[in-house]
């Protein structure tokens, strides 16, 4: 397409004002235990800022509505949507994203029960699961099935028709009451030559 | 070869001081890393495990490794991370943000396209429109009618007309608001029996193989034996005219797509695809380039069910921009573009005819079958023909008639969606075998068992049906949901119901069909000197754990724990061709190329070993990284050691293997419709409670019974069974696509398009059947999309046993429910819906006949499933006929029919008057 020119052009700018744009306001959070400070637009929302501008893009976007429960994150410990949060309202708090969940290279109990039980499939609605589970299980280790699904009625997940997330929290449960520690996934693998000195 | 040559290329075997293993033969200070694991060897090789279903091909392969062990999915730490990139996830450097322009008509030309005024918003970098694109594409060769963007026309609300590319989101959005488009508006067509008829400007235009002038896509005329006499000997019949509303895949990651065309002018797309193949192909003939310039990555998929399967225009319009612009273009849908670009289940109209016989056999089944393709042709093809030939097994049938017909209507387009294009007609013939039993008074899972087609056997329209487990999957969720004590003896409001299922394992002939013979799925093996495997398969995962699945195939064959396996299955660039993730192929031939690559490697070893040991290598066993003698375990060698001495002046071990379909079935037109290697069958038993004062449905218990011919991974098998129950379970309760009265999709978001939550969902107990196929890798069958079909017909004949009411459309809200309690209220002229007489059941003389036949059969089946030289038994036994050979050859008047008769056109069913209008090339006087 040919672009006109001329009067045309002239016409065309003084007819459509340029996008006012939102002031840029600074804008500081903990993000996974992490000081970040940005500028963002005044209405920018939460769940934008932590995947365009943080870089946690381990917070998904599924509905922008609040329907889905994909971009679950937890400030200061509690779950909120964050498609449904403006950034402004959480300056200054702690917030905890699915990166935040593992200690290094130790699985959080959930993360790995969610490996071994299938509890998660295809993973894009897993992030959501995980926040919201690590939340419950931090107020109450030993949740029983409806306390399990009261907390993660929020949460939509297309694969796996929920009871294997629903295992995957009572086993995690008996993980953490247990008190073993999961082990660290740097841990040697299996060695090609076994008998032998690796 | 010269042997000059030879020597050149083996020269450096000469090398002075090569050493030789130092210590051959030692298998290290263990004779075993693990134990073998008797309990997963089968008894054929000498181990424990029982083999009711009789020996496989793959026996000897087995190691015991991970293969029929719960395994956690391969790539299940990247997800749980948060780590697993899915299309949005991939940011490049310098991106721009590319949005679509849509239609906000059902049915327009486009007259003119402004661009002056967005060109010259500031921060806007390229748009492009239809010009841009001009070749057509679609996922089938033969019904390519998508563009890029519109040319011409736009055909549906959502149809893409232009796309922008900018610096950020806000920009391009209002550059899209910006861009002015003239339109002349044409009469669109929302139901789709208006699509059968002549109209003046039909949606598409197929040229001289157009129907008549109608928007009819694709009809289907099929009949199979003699269905008037058949008719004329049933004492029950069954009619029901339903209607199905479509249902959308509704995954959790809306569509994204990434584009970036490298400093070597090679294109790379990002993209969530099951099927990356297809879309390197119309890429391809979308950009004008050829194949080997662009580089298709699957990112991590974030729920594809058949949604993600379609090359799709907005991958054609961020390559289109990153062009352009010469940056890469990232475009990512909101929920509502999903719903625009839609491919869920066609709605349909289904009218479904059972008939049965006096002895309690199905002798006719007539089906018809209208379905609402939407603006493009998408799968179409294919969904009208498994409409029909998908429900002419498990059961042995008398005659089958089938019309189907698809048409183009001015809505989102249909296409392939999990359990593609036998869902709803499976419900129609399951609920109508509920019926028909009633009528018969008996037991409808007796009436299934005594009714059944063994195994090795043909069905009516010469699908070659191999290994069956439906009758086991039949008796367990009998015993287990305690049928026998509940079925029909109830109290209002409870009730409990069977369904059964049959689906496709992949697809016997591929759809871009290649006369050279093209493997369906090939798998490449590398190992160094490292000793990890490096495996490159291009089939694509997508939350299902085909990647896990192939792991396991290679760990299984080399005796290697999972860990060893490293999956490369993202770039089409590194792995070879596969048709992608749809038909439930993947595990099926996949699992099975990888065994036959992993064996080519096994050889490699075992002959290394046996240079080594100097055993012979029948006599060699392969362990847990080490392969040792049989006779004498503690001589052998690590899996190391072996590897080395294959290597020896070879370097890395690489191998290749391939998996192609046999020839099988009939020659009629669409007989390669429905024909796949391997069948898998399943029944379940779903429990419901009906609020009859509010017609509120809820399922309180499902017994899943699934036939997938060997679990190679029943974690995996699990989650696809109880995730099948769910979205099934949606589609039958709570889900739909809802067009108002004047044609508007309404619910374009997850607030309005109701998913089960973790609340509406039942228990789910799954069962599974293993029924050994012969052809299937280790015996197995797909496990994805067959589990979804029984869940629907199950509730709904559950619904009737609760209270007396059957439904013809789905999904059962309470509204729709509570208005079909109402009118069986005035019916029985009942004040209170209370007071409704639930569904009683007293066994007639039939009961035992069924039950004795169903015996007999079992018995067969057991016979004919060990035996080594099976007869062949094609449909038409239970009826007298010989069942040695094809009903056609017996009896010359049993014959196959694709094109109906003039008799049959005078009165025609719904869809069956698709026939009416004749194609152009062969009306008269036209050429």
């Amino acid at each position: 397409m040919e672009s006109p020119c001329g009067e045309d052009v002239h016409m065309s700018v003084i007819r459509l004002p340029m996008l006012p744009g939102p002031e840029k306001i600074p804008w500081k959070a903990k993000v996974n235990g992490k000081e970040i400070s940005k500028h963002i637009e005044s209405n920018a929302i939460l769940l934008d800022v932590l995947r365009d501008q943080v870089g946690t893009l381990g917070v998904k976007r599924g509905c922008d509505m609040g329907t889905c429960g994909c971009c679950s994150v937890l400030v200061n410990g509690k779950p909120k949507l964050s498609c449904l949060v403006l950034a402004q309202e959480v300056e200054s708090k702690e917030i905890t994203t699915v990166e935040g969940l593992s200690d290094g290279h130790h699985l959080h109990p959930i993360q790995e029960m969610f490996s071994e039980y299938g509890g998660s499939q295809c993973g894009f609605c897993t992030p959501g699961f995980l926040v919201v589970i690590s939340s419950l299980l931090e107020e109450n280790p030993t949740p029983n099935e409806l306390e399990i699904k009261n907390a993660i009625e929020g949460n939509l997940c297309r694969c796996t028709g929920y009871q294997q997330i629903v295992d995957s929290v009572k086993a995690a449960s008996e993980l953490l009451v247990s008190g073993n520690k999961i082990e660290n996934t740097t841990t040697p693998k299996s060695n090609p030559n076994p008998g032998f000195e690796n | 070869m010269s042997d000059e040559e030879k020597d050149e290329m083996v020269g450096y075997r000469q090398q002075p001081g090569k050493i030789s293993f130092s210590r051959p033969g030692s298998g290290g200070k263990n004779s075993f890393s693990e134990p073998r694991d008797e309990k997963m060897i089968p008894e054929s090789q000498g181990g424990m495990k029982k083999q009711p279903w009789g020996n496989h091909r793959h026996d000897n392969l087995i190691t015991g490794r991970v293969v029929g062990k719960p395994t956690s999915l391969v790539d299940s730490n990247w997800k749980v991370t948060g780590r697993a990139k899915y299309g949005d996830d991939i940011r490049l450097p310098n991106e721009l943000i590319g949005k679509i322009v849509r239609s906000p008509y059902h049915y327009a030309r486009i007259l003119s396209i402004d661009l002056s005024d967005a060109l010259n918003l500031p921060g806007v970098v390229s748009i492009a429109t239809g010009d841009d694109a001009k070749n057509k594409f679609g996922v089938l060769p033969v019904t390519k009618d998508e563009h890029a963007m519109a040319v011409d026309r736009v055909r549906h609300i959502g149809d893409l007309i232009a796309c922008v590319a900018a610096e950020d989101e806000a920009t391009a959005l209002e550059a899209v608001r910006l861009i002015n488009i003239e339109y002349e508006i044409l009469d669109s067509i929302h139901d789709m029996k208006d699509g059968l008829k002549d109209s003046e400007v039909p949606i598409h235009d197929r040229g001289e193989y157009h129907i008549g002038e109608a928007n009819i896509q694709k009809r289907v005329f099929q009949e199979f034996g003699h269905i008037k006499s058949m008719k004329k000997n049933a004492v029950a019949s069954h009619k029901k005219n339903w209607f199905f509303n479509g249902v959308n895949h509704a995954a959790t990651e809306p569509h994204a797509v990434v584009a970036d065309w490298d400093p070597s002018g090679r294109l790379t797309l990002y993209t969530p695809q099951q099927v990356p193949h297809y879309v390197h192909r119309a890429l391809a003939d979308v950009l004008e380039i050829p194949m080997h310039q662009i580089n298709v990555h699957r990112t991590f998929v974030g729920g594809g069910f058949g949604g993600k399967s379609d090359p799709f225009p907005h991958e054609m319009c961020a390559s289109i921009l990153a062009r352009k612009s010469g940056r890469p273009v990232r475009i990512t849908f909101d929920r509502e573009e999903v719903y625009w670009i839609n491919r869920g289940r066609h709605p349909s109209h289904i009218e479904m005819n059972l008939h049965a016989d006096e002895e309690g056999r199905l002798c006719g089944i007539e089906t018809d079958a209208l379905i609402d393709g939407g603006a493009f042709a998408s799968f179409g093809h294919v969904t009208t023909y498994y409409n029909g030939v998908l429900h002419t097994a498990p059961y042995e049938i008398g005659a089958f008639h089938y019309t189907g017909a698809r048409v183009w209507t001015n809505k989102p387009a249909s296409g392939a969606m999990r359990g593609h294009g036998a869902v709803n007609s499976r419900c129609a013939v399951e609920v109508g075998i509920d019926d028909i039993s009633e009528q018969l008074q008996v037991d409808p899972i007796s009436f299934r068992l005594a009714n059944l087609l063994p195994p090795h056997s043909a069905t009516i329209t010469g699908f070659r049906v191999t290994s069956i487990g439906m009758r086991e999957c039949l008796e367990r969720v009998m015993k287990e949901s305690g049928w026998k004590d509940k079925f029909r003896k109830m109290p209002l409001g409870h009730g409990i119901g069977i369904g059964c299922g049959f689906f496709i394992s992949g697809s016997g002939l591929p759809i871009h069909w290649d006369p050279n013979k093209f493997p369906h799925a090939t798998v490449h093996l590398k190992i160094d000197m490292d000793g990890g495997v490096t495996v490159h398969t291009g089939a694509a995962d997508i939350g299902q754990g085909s990647d896990t699945v192939v792991a396991q195939s290679v760990a299984e064959v080399l005796g290697l724990p999972l860990d060893m396996i490293r999956i490369k299955s993202r770039e089409t660039d590194t792995s070879p061709v596969d048709l992608g993730s749809y038909s439930s192929r993947v595990t099926f031939m996949n699992a099975n190329a990888a065994i036959s690559a992993a064996m080519e490697i096994r050889n490699d070893l075992l002959d290394a070993t046996s240079e080594i040991t100097k055993a012979p290598i029948e006599k060699l066993v392969i362990g847990d990284r080490r392969i040792f003698r049989k006779d004498d375990p503690a001589i052998g060698v690590s899996y190391l050691e072996a590897l080395h001495k294959a290597q020896e002046d070879r370097g890395a071990l690489v191998a290749s293997g391939a998996y192609r379909t046999p020839p099988m079935g009939r020659a009629h037109k669409g007989a390669a419709a429905g024909l796949a290697p391997a069948y898998s069958f399943s029944a379940y038993v779903a429990e419901v409670k009906v609020d009859v004062e509010t017609g509120q449905t809820k399922v309180e218990k499902v017994w899943a019974a699934h036939d997938c011919g060997k679990a190679l991974n029943p974690l995996a098998v699990k989650g696809q069974i109880i995730g099948s129950c769910h979205m099934g379970m949606g589609q039958v309760l709570s889900e739909e696509m809802r067009y108002g009265r004047t044609g508007n999709l309404m619910n374009t978001d997850l607030l309005d398009y109701k998913i089960p939550s973790v609340h509406e969902m039942p228990h789910v107990t799954p069962i599974i059947v293993e029924s050994n196929d012969p052809e299937g890798p280790f015996g197995a069958k797909e496990a994805g999309e067959g589990p979804l079909l029984p869940i629907l017909p199950a509730v709904c004949n559950a619904v009737y046993d609760a209270i007396g009411v059957r439904m013809n459309e789905l999904p059962i809200t309470p509204d729709r429910l509570y208005k079909n309690i109402e009118r069986k209220c005035r019916d029985l002229k009942i004040d209170d819906p209370a007071d409704l007489p639930s569904p009683r059941l007293k066994h007639s003389e039939l009961q035992d006949i069924l039950e004795k036949r169903a015996g007999e059969h079992s018995i067969r089946d057991k016979e004919r499933r060990l035996s080594s030289e099976i007869e062949p038994y094609h449909n038409g036994a239970l009826f007298g006929m010989d069942p040695t050979i094809p009903p056609d050859e017996v009896d010359e008047s049993w014959e196959v029919t694709v094109i109906p008769s003039e008799e049959y056109l005078e009165n025609p069913r719904l869809a069956g008057s698709a026939w009416v209008h004749t194609e152009r090339r062969k009306r008269e006087g036209l050429k």
